[in-house]
């Protein structure tokens, strides 16, 4: 798996950036002001009261894309 | 004009391979993940910086304390002197680190070359200010007793930077804490982390030849992996000066806060111009065109909304239109002097101004102007866009956001000065706000109690930019900080309140008796 749960935002934004229009999609910022939001996937997730069962499903859906992308 | 960008580099003594880790002279290597520091402008890559690891953080931080401990002591005037004397540094590689400052991060040559003056101004401001950190006498309500207070240095400051101002906003903060007798420890946005060190290595040759102590001045390139909540976290930096988003600002707050520590939060704004019947329109229309698509609108204070009254609202709709459409021809590599408006800093950012527009049309608002991405010759990059105009009513979720882009929204208001502060204030962000208005009450109005609710509130000059003298910081969602002019030296200091007792006797203060 390349992408967890612990991520943090910056990387994803660095090494997936499909991440950010798809997190984008679900209502889940990862850039403010030009930058990458600080924080990890789960944390930015959480903020926006998503369950635990949300998250393991964008980790999941995240992996899928990040294989198509490669 | 043509600048040799290699020349510069050159000059700069940035390398295809930099040190990220630096206490003042010393440069450190390092084993963290490698930045590669491309342009907005050509989609080129400048060059490349090793991050530090937390190992390096750990290095720094103690190199820092250690550095505390003999800043403290030399004279404020004398850490003054110092700062003088990078400010005649910056003079000397002002054209040099503006053109990378542009290079980078896609501003304007001038506007590089106004970035660096502002490096300039503060490092002048703080010399004046060396010598005059006072603190007051007051009158003791004991008999022979003294009552004074005095300002100390703090220790640590934090300085996280923002890559659409990557060197002033560092000066703004470390040029006032060097003279309070503070060491810095700078975090440079990982979009621009070569003008970072191209600034510290303009300093070394000062610090050298005054013998400053290793880590009094600390850059640290890193990843917010090793050096983001741990930083915030960390009891040595009693000073957090951050500036960034609101999101980011949140954080901070929220771990600063936990520890209470002390923090600078210079966050998001949503900046408003208000135009009323009684303005110069043709000298409001100038300013705000500056204010909108200047720094291609990814400046803190940029306007993002116009309130303009009914009765003025399509004279000053066909100015704003006229005046965009002049600027078309003037989009372009921001090195080149016939241009006014460069890219935006990377295709996140674009894509941020492009949804932006979808939205506001989405929510019922009107383009009309601009909103698309540029191609062809010379916006090979793709981050070249062409400013947007749209009408909008305030309310809208999109309006209420800052877009760190160059859309800018028409409200109409009818009515009076009090309803466009009205409209003005209600969005969550109160960074700057001003008014084009001739008319004495109106103005007074705007800048009173009852007026704007931000940190900046101007009368006929725009939203964007301030000058170092004044304080610069917002209210609200913009964070509340205060850096730069003014008396906010004193954030970067320890307020000390000291009673002496010069009597025989031992009097308690409010009459209280204790015998025993």
């Amino acid at each position: 798996m390349l992408i967890d749960k612990n991520i943090f935002i910056e990387e994803l934004v660095e090494n997936f950036t499909f991440s950010i229009n798809y997190l984008s999609a679900k209502g889940i910022k990862c850039i403010a002001c030009g930058e990458p939001i600080w924080g990890t996937l789960e944390e930015a997730c959480l903020e926006k009261k998503f369950t635990s069962k949300d998250i393991q499903e964008f980790v999941n859906e995240l992996n899928i894309l990040a294989k198509e992308n490669n | 004009m043509s600048i040799d960008i290699n020349k510069v580099l050159k000059t700069l003594g940035i390398t295809d391979v930099n040190m990220g880790v630096s206490t003042g002279q010393e440069w450190f290597e390092t084993k963290g993940a490698i930045t590669t520091s491309s342009s907005p402008t050509d989609g080129n890559e400048i060059a490349k910086v090793k991050n530090a690891t937390i190992d390096d953080y750990e290095m720094v931080i103690n190199k820092a304390l250690q550095a505390f401990k003999e800043w403290r002591l030399v004279p404020a005037p004398e850490r003054g002197e110092v700062v003088r004397q990078i400010g005649l540094e910056l003079r000397k590689y002002k054209d040099d680190l503006s053109a990378l400052v542009s290079y980078e991060m896609g501003k304007i040559f001038q506007e590089g070359k106004g970035e660096v003056q502002e490096m300039i101004d503060i490092c002048d401001f703080a010399v004046g200010q060396s010598r005059l950190i006072n603190g007051v006498s007051l009158q003791s309500e004991r008999k022979e007793h003294r009552l004074f207070e005095q300002y100390q240095p703090l220790g640590v400051v934090g300085i996280v930077t923002s890559f659409n101002f990557p060197v002033a906003v560092w000066a703004w903060n470390s040029a006032l804490a060097a003279i309070a007798g503070d060491v810095v420890i700078w975090k440079p946005s990982s979009k621009t982390p070569l003008t970072a060190l191209a600034t510290q290595k303009i300093i070394s040759s000062v610090l050298a030849k005054n013998n400053v102590p290793e880590g009094v001045f600390n850059l640290v390139v890193a990843k917010s992996s090793v050096m983001g909540d741990n930083f915030l976290a960390d009891k040595r930096v009693p000073l957090l000066s951050v500036t960034g988003s609101t999101a980011v600002g949140k954080r901070v707050g929220g771990i600063v806060g936990k520890r209470l520590g002390k923090t600078i939060l210079e966050l998001g704004g949503n900046n408003a111009v208000i135009i009323t019947p009684n303005a110069d329109i043709k000298m409001a229309i100038a300013s705000t065109v500056f204010g909108t698509v200047g720094t291609a609108g990814q400046r803190c204070t940029s306007t993002r909304r116009i309130i303009i009254h009914e009765s003025i609202y399509d004279q000053v709709k066909n100015s704003m239109l006229s005046a965009y459409k002049s600027i078309t021809s003037k989009i372009g590599n921001p090195l080149d002097e016939r241009f006014l408006v460069g890219p935006l800093i990377d295709e996140h950012s674009v894509n941020a101004f492009t949804n932006a527009v979808k939205s506001v049309a989405k929510e019922g608002g009107k383009i009309l102007f601009g909103g698309q991405v540029l191609e062809g010759e010379g916006f090979e990059s793709g981050n070249y866009v062409m400013p947007c105009i749209a009408e909008a009513k305030n309310e809208y979720e999109i309006v209420q956001e800052e877009t760190f882009a160059p859309i800018v929204y028409l409200l109409k208001y009818s009515g009076d000065i009090y309803d466009a502060i009205a409209i003005q204030n209600n969005v969550p962000q109160g960074l700057s706000s001003c008014v084009f208005t001739l008319n004495m009450r109106e103005a007074e109005i705007f800048v009173s109690a009852v007026g704007s609710d931000c940190g900046i509130a101007n009368v006929n000059v725009g939203t964007s930019g301030a000058e170092i003298g004044g304080a610069f910081g917002g209210e609200k969602d913009t964070g509340g900080g205060r850096e730069s002019g003014s008396d906010s030296w004193k954030i970067y200091m320890r307020r000390q309140t000291s009673t002496f007792n010069h009597s025989e006797e031992l009097p308690l203060a409010q009459g209280i008796k204790f015998d025993f």
